[in-house]
Parts: structure tokens; C-alpha cells; sequence
């Protein structure tokens, strides 16, 4: 384990300058549909979705310590949403908002069900429990063949509004930013310190007299929310939607980009997504030269075990590490 | 005095053929200074756990302020007034000591929104760092707590547990594994929180000098059950006690 | 009544193959509180290295003793290469775990692909008897016979040895029973390769039952596992015989009058436990 000594920085200053690298980052991004082509475009709105799925995933795994199997399942159940409602009602403005709430209510309320029956025993219980519950899902998707039309999937239209991929790319930018803004904010208030003192150590958590098995199902609950938002977002990006939102290694794809990101802070989350898919994107391209690149999944699968081994923090921590170390030395001189 | 704030009747806990706690019947009085001593494995810390929730009885009942708390969960106990430093130190190792106690007032006083900076609380802040200064580490406020000296995270459990504003404080040897130096500064501090008379206070210790010169009572544990119980002079004179200490010691 | 007793022995011989798949997930949480996801992975090379083996040299007890001594190895690995650093974090051994899974799923399919792997009963195993209207698979006895002889071995293996006692001392304290003469590292390792080997030993057993295999039999059967063992009561064998057989009958039943509920049967038995012993049948109390 890492031991960071932290400073006791004035609160003000310490978020200014944060904002400051966010507001940057954010301007960068926005500009960059006018100097890249389509395919850029439309990898980065999936990066921005699947980044606040990831954060979402942060929420459980590195701020309140539980691992999740399932949570493509709240993922799933807002591309469902989506796809299931427009398929059968007309893709307006409004359909679509009602399609995404009703998810979202959904998703809610199968957390907190999922939630009060697996942490009350033990978190290890939550990664079980939650993978059992994603496989009955998958399974369900498929049965309902008629109107999901299971693995192959179904298409949709969406209003032509949305249709314009330059201007969905802002909608899917923004989304992030809010979504961002909305997970910073939970996790820094002091709900959000409960769940890192239970992250921390669950028996003194109690021993302090919080309602433990409450905060882990607020965070479960908030998890799964966002999770849901960030579905019914990839829905539209994608008009089509599979059993494979719903599987396994949906919910992995956010646990590598959360780990290989950094654990417990939203950044990495946003970071490792980012690497987990150009690499993907990258290494299933060199397939095409070489047949050994078929099976990549194995790298990330090494790095992501070396990671948790020597780097836990992740990118982000190794990063920090580095320009602390450039920022002691030009101290120095 | 008046009624007792802690009341175990019959108190007993069975592992597998073992009876840690054996049929163990007290009244603890409000602000009084206990004591639990007894040789090693004869049930203290066990006893502790039946009392503060993290084991279930396998028979009899502990009452804590008139109401019985048998079947209540931990988190609840301490909401009523309870609070506990554990044998092994219990800190939350990621955070800064004023973090680890932040979080205890935090607790305390109820807050639990979901937007506002959890430092713009300021109130619960200063109390934090008002604790700190109690047990006299306001300078280490900003260390991880997993970085503290042994001592130091000794006293910050202890800060923590101040935090809460129990009315009972349970104590599971605050001096285990520190070196003599140390040990002063914990008697002192304990001797302090008495002097102040808020807390009712049990503590479990081996050192018999620190429990001689604190207690108000002492109460003699012995293969899980209660052995003895009176005030300093009569437990140090009794016989029983001391047969039964040195057998155990030996 | 004869549909009845066909799928009885069948939901039994079933049972039995979960409970190979998962006394020794059991075992090695119950006594190292490791949780292992990478499991059914080993289960899954099991099977591969069974069905191999059996292939080329057309003995089907060649290919048991290739599926133990793959799935021994694989644990060891597992274990010594990774596993052992992280005893006592919960957390960072369910990352981990998964990590193994993940390269192990994905390793399996360098040589073999994605598809199918045929797999077949052994040439005596595969008649039936037939006692009226009754067909009794002789392939469905031989798993229930091995099924009753490993769990006997197992539950005499925990009563007579102390290495129940000795592992979880061990992993609360390993200097203690170190300073005793136990060399714990050794204990920790044998656990492992005795998990693993029983979850290989499951692989080549399951694999004729299911009459082709592929490398996502190792996560399907992973869930399987995690079901008995939450339903049985974490750590507890006996517990775990139980809730296997319970599992195993139970989708059986369902199968030939729903079969498409079978899952949901287990899922719904477990939802049920679970709101009403937590810590499972045979568990002891939450905390
Ligand atoms: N969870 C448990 N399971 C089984 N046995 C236990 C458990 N907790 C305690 N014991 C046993 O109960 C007895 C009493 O233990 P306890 O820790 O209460 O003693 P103690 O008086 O606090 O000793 P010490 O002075 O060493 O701290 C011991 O024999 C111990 O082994
Ligand atoms: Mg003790």
C-alpha cells in the first residue's frame, strides 16, 4: 500500500486549481470535433458513456469498498429502456426522457432489493449475488426473444434531433460533465465519507454509529442510477441494443477502466476508460496484422493483475506520483 | 447514584464447547469507574463484545439504560450512548487523524446530506480538532493514520470515541502493546476524562497499578465467570483473587 | 412415478457434480476467507485437459488423473504466484481473482478457440439398465458413486487432521502456528491445490454430462457454484452436500416441466435463504 502524505491544503484553494485542470480538459474536448473526423467523434461519445458507467462502478469499488458482478445489469436496463420504449412509441423528445425515467426508477428499486439482500451478510456476498442476478437477467433478455430479439438485437429510431451526431456529441459531453459534477458532489459530502470510512473499516464505521447496511445501499442505489442514465445514453449514441449490455464482461470492462484508471476519485475511472477502449480499439486492429492480437484481452488481464498488485492507485496515482516528484525537484532548484 | 446505566443479567456466550462468558450478572452505576480485570482469555474482551453488539448472547440479556439492548445491533447501542476502543486498534488506516474524528462527530451529530462539501461543515471540523487537542494530538491532525506511532493511534481511537459524547466508554487495554514511556500519558488522560464526570467508564487492563489508582470498583473475571467484585482495597486483600490471578498468570 | 426416479437420479448425479464444482470454493473461503472467481476457470481447464487426454489416449480414468493434476497445478500457480500476497484483503483478493479468471478464459482459447469442444461418456459408462419403465444411466450412478466417495474422503480428511483448525489459526495468526513447527505456507498451498483439484475433478466428470464444452463453462458453472455455497451456508461441507443435491434436484424437477426455469429455480431458492438464514442453511450468524 501506498502512504501519502497528505497536506492539509486551504479547502478554496485546493478546488480552484482542480477546477481549473477540469475546465481545460473540458474546452480541449470540445473542440476537438472540429479538427477530427466521424470515427474520433463517435469513439468518444461511447468513451463518454461508458466513462460515467465506469464512475458509477467507482462509486461501489472505490469509494465504498464493494465489488460489483452485476452492474451492467442497471446499465442494461437503461439501453433497454430506451430501445424497448422506442420500438413501440414514437421517438420524441418527450418518449425518450419518459423511457429514460422509467429505467431509472427500475434500476432503483432492483438495488436497493439486490442491495438489502446481499450486504447484509458480507460485501463478498455483494460479488456473488450481483453475478447470479446479472446471468438471470442475460438469461431472462434472451426468453424474451419477441421483444428484445436477444443476442442479435434490436434497432430503434431516435428523434432526428439526435440523429446529428455533432450536436449529440455535446449532449454526451455534457452529460458527463453533469454526471461528474453530480458523483463529485455526492462523494465529497459527508455521505459520500461514510462510505469511504466503510470502505476503510466497516466494523468502526459501526462502531461510530452509522447505519452501515443504509449507506451501502445509498451507495448501491446512487451506483445503479447512474448507471441506468449512462445506458439509456449509450442506447441513443448506438440505436441498437444486445444481451451483451447486459453481460458479465460489460460489468468488467468497467472494473478494468476503474482499476487501471485509479481506484476512488472519478478521475481515474474517466482515464481508464479512455485507455481501456482506444487501446482495445488499437490492439483489435493489430489483429488484423497478426493473429496473436486476437486474444488482447490477456494484456489488459496482466496489466490490470500487475496493477492491483504494485500500483493500486492506479494511472492517476502513477501520474501523481511523477509530477509531485517534478514539482519537489523544481522546488529544489 | 440512582439506577444502574448498564445492567447484564446472566450474561453467557457458548464457542463450540467453550463458555467464554459465563452467566455474568452486574449492575454498573452511572459516572462510576469500573474496572475488568482478570488473567488472560478469561472472557474480558468477550464480555465487552456482548455488551457493545458484536456478539449475540447464547443466553441472558444486557440492559443499558433501563431498556433492554440484547437483540440490538452495535451501530444502534452507540447511537444510545455507547462507545467502544477495541483491544487491537480500530482507525479508519486511509484517512488523517482529524478525518478519522470528523467522522465520529460527524456521527454524532446526525448530518448525512448528500451535496454539500463535507468540509464546509466547519463546526464539525473545530470539533474535531477539539478532540485532538483533548488527547493532545492537534499535531498530527493532518497525518494518515495508518502513519501514527502505536501510541499515537491508541490516543486517537480514544479521541474518537470521545467524539461520540458517550455516556458509557468501554475500554479494552488503551495501554496493550505500548512502551513504558507511553503509558503515563494515557493514565493521565484517563484520569483526566474521570475528573470531568461525564462518562461512565469500564475499563479492561492488566496493569493493576493504573486500575488501582482509577477505579472505583473492580470487577474479577475467571474462566468466564464473575469471580469478585468490590472496591480496590478489599479486591487487593481478597484471596480468591489473588490465587486465582497468580494460578492464571502462571 | 419411473419419470420421477429417472429424474431423481439424474438431479443426483447432477448434485454431485456441483458439489465437486463447489466444496472446494467452500473449503477455501470457509477456512482462508479467500473468495475465488477464478474457480470455475479451473473447473473449466479441468474439463479441457479431461476431454483431451481421454481423446488421445482413450482411457477415461487417464483423463480424470490429467483433468486433478491440471487443476492442481493451476491452483498452486494461482496460489503461490499471486493469491499469497494479499491473504487477509478481501478486496484486493476478489480483484485479483478475477484478473486470473480473465487471462486464464482468455489463455484457454490460444490453442483452442472459442467453439465447441466435443466431449464423450467412456465406452462402459455409456449403456443403461432398464428395470420396467425405468432407465437408469450407468454414467449417472458412477458420478453419484464418486460424488458420495469424495465427500466421504473430504469430511474425514476435516475430522481426523487438524487442518481446519491449523489454516484458520494460520490465517489469523501465521507466526504463532508458524512458531508451532507447521510450515503454514505449505498448509495454505495444499488447500488451494486440494480446491482446485476437486473443482478439475467436477470439469472432466461434468463434461460427457453436457456432451461439448467451451471456455465459458467456467463462469456459467462459477455462478452455479456461488449459489450452492451462499444457499448451504459459506464454508460449511456439510452444508454444501446438502444445498448441491437440494441445487441439483431441484432444476432436475423444474427442467422436464419448465426448462426454461431451471435457473430461475436456483436463483429463486437462494433469494429465499437468503431473507431468511443469511449466512445460509449450515452458516453460522452473520458476523
Ligand atoms: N470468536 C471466538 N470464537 C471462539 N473462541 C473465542 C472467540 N472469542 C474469544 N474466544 C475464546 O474465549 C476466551 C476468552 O477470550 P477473551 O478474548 O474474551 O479473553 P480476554 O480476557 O480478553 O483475554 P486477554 O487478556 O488476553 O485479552 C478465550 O479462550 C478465547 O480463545
Ligand atoms: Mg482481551
Amino acid at each position: 500500500m501506498q502512504q501519502i502524505k497528505t497536506v492539509a491544503p486551504s479547502v478554496r484553494k485546493s478546488l480552484m486549481n482542480n477546477w481549473m485542470l477540469q475546465i481545460i480538459i473540458v474546452v480541449i474536448l470540445a473542440v476537438i470535433p472540429f479538427i477530427t473526423g466521424r470515427p474520433t467523434q463517435n469513439m468518444l461519445i461511447l468513451i463518454f458513456c461508458m466513462s460515467v458507467f465506469a464512475m458509477s462502478y467507482d462509486i461501489l469499488l472505490g469509494y465504498t469498498g464493494v465489488i460489483s458482478f452485476g452492474h451492467a445489469m442497471f446499465f442494461g436496463i437503461g439501453a433497454y429502456g430506451i430501445s424497448i420504449y422506442l420500438a413501440n412509441a414514437k421517438a420524441t423528445m418527450g418518449n425518450i426522457l419518459l423511457a429514460t425515467l422509467i429505467a431509472l426508477a427500475v434500476s432503483m428499486i432492483i438495488s436497493v432489493f439486490i442491495g438489502f439482500l446481499s450486504l447484509r451478510v458480507k460485501n463478498t456476498y455483494y460479488a456473488m449475488i450481483t453475478l447470479a442476478f446479472a446471468q438471470v437477467g442475460v438469461i431472462l433478455a434472451e426468453k424474451a426473444r419477441h421483444i428484445t430479439n436477444g443476442y442479435d438485437g434490436m434497432t430503434f429510431r431516435v428523434s432526428s434531433v439526435l440523429m446529428n451526431k455533432m450536436l449529440f456529441y455535446y449532449i454526451a459531453l455534457g452529460f458527463l460533465v453533469l454526471s461528474f459534477i453530480f458523483m463529485w458532489k455526492f462523494t465529497t459530502s459527508p455521505t459520500g465519507r461514510v462510505l469511504v470510512a466503510i470502505r476503510e473499516n466497516e466494523q468502526r464505521a459501526k462502531f461510530i454509529g452509522f447505519n452501515t447496511l443504509r449507506y451501502k445501499i445509498i451507495s448501491t442505489v446512487v451506483a445503479g442510477a447512474m448507471a441506468s442514465l449512462a445506458g439509456s445514453m449509450y442506447a441513443i449514441h448506438m440505436r441498437f441494443v444486445s444481451t451483451s449490455v447486459l453481460g458479465v464482461a460489460k460489468t468488467i470492462d468497467a472494473l478494468l477502466a476503474t482499476v487501471i484508471g485509479g481506484m476512488g476519485n472519478l478521475y481515474g475511472a474517466i482515464l481508464g476508460t479512455g485507455i481501456v477502449n482506444f487501446a482495445g480499439e488499437y490492439l483489435s486492429k493489430l489483429a488484423k496484422v497478426h493473429p496473436i492480437f486476437e486474444r488482447w484481452y490477456i494484456i489488459f488481464g496482466l496489466l490490470y493483475i500487475l496493477i492491483v498488485l504494485f500500483a493500486p492507485q492506479g494511472v492517476i496515482g502513477l501520474i501523481k506520483k511523477i509530477t509531485n516528484k517534478i514539482a519537489a525537484k523544481s522546488v529544489k532548484r | 447514584m440512582g439506577e444502574p446505566i448498564i445492567q447484564t443479567r446472566g450474561l453467557t456466550i457458548n464457542f463450540g464447547g467453550q463458555t467464554a462468558v459465563d452467566h455474568v450478572t452486574l449492575d454498573i452505576l452511572p459516572k462510576t469507574f469500573t474496572s475488568i480485570i482478570g488473567p488472560n482469555g478469561a472472557g474480558k474482551t468477550t464480555f465487552f463484545n456482548l455488551i457493545s453488539g458484536l456478539l449475540k448472547p447464547s443466553e441472558g440479556n444486557v440492559i443499558f439504560k433501563g431498556q433492554d439492548i440484547t437483540a440490538m445491533p452495535s451501530e444502534a447501542r452507540v447511537k444510545l450512548g455507547m462507545g467502544r476502543c477495541f483491544q487491537i486498534t480500530n482507525v479508519f488506516p486511509q484517512l488523517t487523524a482529524l478525518e478519522n474524528v470528523r467522522l465520529a462527530v460527524q456521527a454524532k451529530s446526525g448530518v448525512n446530506s448528500i451535496f454539500k462539501h463535507y468540509l464546509k461543515y466547519s463546526e464539525l471540523q473545530d470539533r474535531a480538532m477539539e478532540m485532538l487537542k483533548k488527547v493532545n494530538l492537534s499535531d498530527k491532525a493532518n497525518s494518515l493514520a495508518l502513519n501514527l506511532a502505536h501510541g499515537d493511534k491508541r490516543k486517537l481511537e480514544i479521541a474518537i470515541v470521545l467524539a461520540l459524547e458517550p455516556e458509557v466508554l468501554l475500554l479494552d487495554e488503551p495501554t496493550a502493546g505500548m512502551s513504558l514511556e507511553e503509558v503515563p500519558i494515557i493514565l493521565d488522560l484517563l484520569a483526566k476524562i474521570k475528573k470531568e464526570g461525564q462518562h461512565t467508564i469500564m475499563l479492561v487492563e492488566h496493569k493493576m497499578d493504573m486500575v488501582l489508582s482509577l477505579s472505583d470498583e473492580i470487577v474479577v473475571l475467571f474462566n468466564g465467570g464473575l469471580l469478585e467484585k468490590g472496591n480496590p482495597e478489599d479486591i487487593m486483600k481478597n484471596e480468591q483473587v489473588q490465587k486465582a490471578y497468580l494460578g492464571g498468570m502462571s | 412415478m419411473d419419470i420421477f426416479v429417472n429424474l431423481t437420479i439424474a438431479g443426483l448425479s447432477t448434485g454431485m457434480m456441483y458439489y465437486l464444482l463447489s466444496s472446494g470454493l467452500s473449503l477455501i473461503y470457509g477456512l482462508m476467507g479467500v473468495l475465488n472467481f477464478a474457480h470455475g476457470s479451473v473447473f473449466m481447464y479441468g474439463a479441457y485437459a479431461g476431454v483431451l487426454v481421454f481423446g488421445l489416449t482413450g482411457s477415461f480414468t487417464f483423463g480424470i488423473i490429467a483433468a486433478i493434476v491440471v487443476g492442481a497445478i493451476v491452483g498452486y500457480t494461482m496460489e503461490r504466484l499471486v493469491i499469497s500476497r494479499v491473504y487477509g484483503q478481501h478486496l484486493a483478493q476478489i480483484l485479483l481473482t478475477t484478473g486470473l479468471m480473465l487471462v486464464l478464459n482468455e489463455l484457454i482459447k490460444i490453442p483452442f478457440g472459442s467453439n465447441i469442444l466435443p466431449a464423450f461418456q467412456p465406452e462402459a459408462l455409456q449403456s443403461s439398465w432398464q428395470i420396467g419403465e425405468i432407465v437408469i444411466v450407468k454414467y449417472r450412478i458412477f458420478l453419484i458413486i464418486i460424488g458420495l466417495v469424495v465427500a466421504t474422503i473430504l469430511n474425514a480428511v476435516m475430522a481426523k487432521t487438524k487442518l481446519g483448525m491449523t489454516v484458520r489459526a494460520g490465517v489469523q495468526n501465521p507466526e504463532m502456528v508458524q512458531v508451532l513447527g507447521i510450515n503454514i505456507k505449505k498448509v495454505f498451498s495444499f488447500v488451494f491445490i486440494l480446491g482446485s483439484a476437486l473443482s478439475a475433478l467436477g470439469g472432466i466428470l461434468m463434461a460427457p454430462a453436457l456432451g461439448a464444452i467451451n471456455p465459458e463453462i467456467g463462469l456459467m458453472y462459477q455462478m452455479t457454484g456461488f449459489m450452492v455455497v451462499v444457499i448451504g451456508g459459506m464454508g460449511s461441507l456439510t452444508g454444501t452436500l446438502f444445498s448441491s443435491l437440494l441445487v441439483g434436484l431441484a432444476s432436475s424437477y423444474t427442467a422436464y416441466v419448465y426448462p426454461d426455469a431451471a435457473t430461475a429455480v436456483i436463483v429463486i431458492v437462494m433469494i429465499v435463504v437468503l431473507l431468511i438464514k443469511p449466512s445460509g442453511l449450515f452458516g453460522k450468524g452473520a458476523e
